[in-house]
């Protein structure tokens, strides 16, 4: 039987503070553009609270499951613009942003980005749902549908995709 | 688990690396370059702006009074196929009723029980029976009423054309549909002409019926009364012992076929029927035989006057008179063969068994609603019910399988769609 989410504003008031910052960072990552992707995480929440009572401890976390909600509607999205998230060119000007950051610290998240522009959607989904949603496997297992130990798989081969591309030479 | 699933000990060590560096825990020596990456990827992560930031914060702060407008966002499709489980099984609930009535109904046709007439439809087509006697029919009966006197000499005179027609009129004539009125046309169904092909049917039935303890003698009094009330009559019957342990009574009975239904009907009421078993046998060639060779034997008849007037010697006379007196018989005989057939169709021989069992009736009974009719009764609205139950279980199983295989399939589909949005164009 479904356990439903505490429907009181706190309990979903402290669901939204725990999670809006990940969560906007894993949507602006999978789109790649800051308009849709205060739409999606907008509407993910809208979604989430309108839902609340059907959330079901049970089958995971609230984190999870908003997570899932935003997932579908990012997806949605990106099925409607028929296009994968181009990356490239939309990355903030880091060099520019902090310009007290050392050098090679600066160049090297620069790198980072880059690479990450350049995996596969799937790949960058996973790497955002891990790094900037902080998922943990077994989360990322309840949002992707599989098991955890397939997604820690998926996770680490992402994982090493990336690393392979921050130390490829330019 | 796939086996493509299984991780090596320095991938779950990398990975739990990771967890650690996302918690800002340390990590082992050699594994910092990856804690490094760890913490780039997580310092690249895109961060709301301040005005999204509280915008948001306001609608959640709000609870999202003003639904939110997503035109450029694929709206989902309501989950109206989650309805289909529930109209699934009203479904087969209801279908299953329909057949657990249906069956009951016509499981009690020709066998045990009280249930109604199963021949409802042969009894329709024959009540024509009751429609006026046809030409040839009245033409018999008015033999009938003119051949009192015998078939001899005498009825030579009394058979002559002229003579019938003034001595018994013609039955009225039957009103064509045609020449029925336009307002009769409306309210009534187009009469059946009756014809020289009318079918001619004898029905007989019969019926046994148990009685219970000490209402063996009222049952059997009351058949008579019951064979009165539909115009009948009982042609033997025999009783038996009839004290407190029971008896038997079997009545050989003659119903007029038009009240043959409503008459089983309540004698059935007499006691709880255990057997009933109703036949027809079609008479319409024997009849139809009888006829025609009633109109031969008048046509000949008609000739041997004929002669007769024209015979000159005595000779002649006398041959003719045989042959008139011969034929007369015929005649008679053929009557009477018309009659009896006409008598046969139109009484319907019932033959009725009572039997006193010297025990108490659960159902069906004349008598008042006992304790027991009760128990009987919730027994059987019990039946009925696991009958319903099984077969809506026998339909809503496969559904359901079926049902959830589909539902597994349309999730897993509408995922794969979704996901599709992360391959390349």
């Amino acid at each position: 039987m479904a356990t439903p989410l505490n429907t009181s504003t706190g309990s979903f008031d402290a669901l939204y503070r725990d999670s809006a910052r990940d969560l906007y960072a894993y949507v602006r990552t999978l789109l790649g553009d800051d308009a849709a992707a205060e739409d999606v995480t907008a509407l993910a929440f809208e979604r989430a609270y309108r839902r609340r009572a059907t959330f079901d401890a049970d089958r995971g976390n609230q984190r999870g499951w908003l997570f899932g909600i935003a997932r579908n509607a990012a997806l949605d999205e990106l099925r409607r613009r028929k296009r994968a998230a181009p990356l490239v060119g939309e990355l903030p000007d880091e060099t520019a942003r902090a310009p007290e950051e050392e050098a090679d610290l600066a160049v090297r998240r620069t790198t980072v980005r880059a690479a990450l522009a350049n995996l596969a959607p799937r790949d960058r989904e996973l790497v955002a749902l891990k790094f900037h949603g902080g998922l943990s496997n077994a989360e990322l297992a309840a949002v992707l549908g599989t098991s955890e130990s397939n997604a820690g798989t998926r996770v680490h081969r992402a994982v090493a995709k990336l690393r392979e591309a921050c130390n490829a030479p330019a | 688990m796939r086996p493509r699933d299984t991780l090596t000990p320095d991938q779950e060590r990398e990975l739990e690396a990771i967890d650690r560096a996302l918690a800002g825990e340390p990590v082992e020596p050699d594994l910092r370059e990856l804690e490094e990456l760890v913490l780039d990827i997580r310092a690249t992560a895109p961060e709301m702006t301040p005005a999204f930031a509280a915008r948001l914060e306001h609608e959640v702060g709000e609870g999202f009074r003003t639904p939110r407008e997503q035109p450029a966002l694929v709206r989902r499709p309501g989950r109206r196929w989650l309805a289909l489980p529930a109209l699934g099984s009203l479904a087969a609930v209801l279908l299953a009723v329909v057949l657990v009535l249906g069956n009951d109904g016509s499981s009690e046709f020709g066998t045990a029980g009280s249930g109604t007439d199963g021949d409802v439809g042969a009894v329709q087509n024959e009540s024509r029976e009751d429609a006026p006697a046809t030409g040839d029919e009245a033409a018999a009966l008015a033999d009938d009423a003119t051949s009192s006197g015998g078939g001899s000499g005498a009825g030579v005179t009394e058979d002559q054309p002229a003579a019938r027609q003034s001595a018994v009129p013609p039955p009225p004539p039957e009103p064509a549909p045609a020449a029925s009125s336009s307002a009769r046309a409306k309210s009534a169904p187009a009469p059946v002409t009756p014809t020289r092909s009318a079918r001619k049917v004898e029905r007989n039935a019969s019926i046994a019926i148990e009685t219970p303890k000490g209402e063996f003698d009222t049952a059997t009094d009351a058949v008579n009364a019951v064979v009165a009330r539909f115009g009948g009559i009982v042609a033997s019957s025999q009783i038996g012992a009839s004290d407190e342990s029971g008896g038997e009574a079997t009545f050989d009975l003659r119903i007029p076929t038009s009240k043959l239904d409503a008459a089983l009907a309540a004698l059935a009421k007499l006691g709880h029927v255990t057997e009933r078993t109703q036949g027809l046998t079609d008479i319409t060639g024997s009849f139809t035989s009888a006829q025609d060779r009633l109109t031969d034997a008048r046509a000949e008849r008609r000739g041997l006057l004929r002669t007769l007037e024209r015979a000159t010697t005595q000779a002649q006379i006398d041959s003719l008179k045989a042959q008139l007196r011969s034929v007369g018989g015929r005649i008679n005989g053929l009557k009477g063969q018309l009659a009896s057939l006409k008598r046969r169709a139109d009484l319907a021989t019932v033959n009725l068994t009572v039997r006193g069992t010297g025990e108490s009736t659960q159902t069906g009974g004349g008598g008042e609603w006992t304790p027991g009719d009760a128990a009987g009764d919730a027994l059987r609205v019990l039946e009925v019910l696991a009958g319903v139950l099984l077969i809506a279980l026998a339909i809503l199983v496969p559904a359901v399988a079926i049902g959830g295989a589909v539902a597994l399939g349309v999730r897993f589909g509408r995922r794969r769609r979704r996901e599709a949005a992360l391959d390349p164009a």
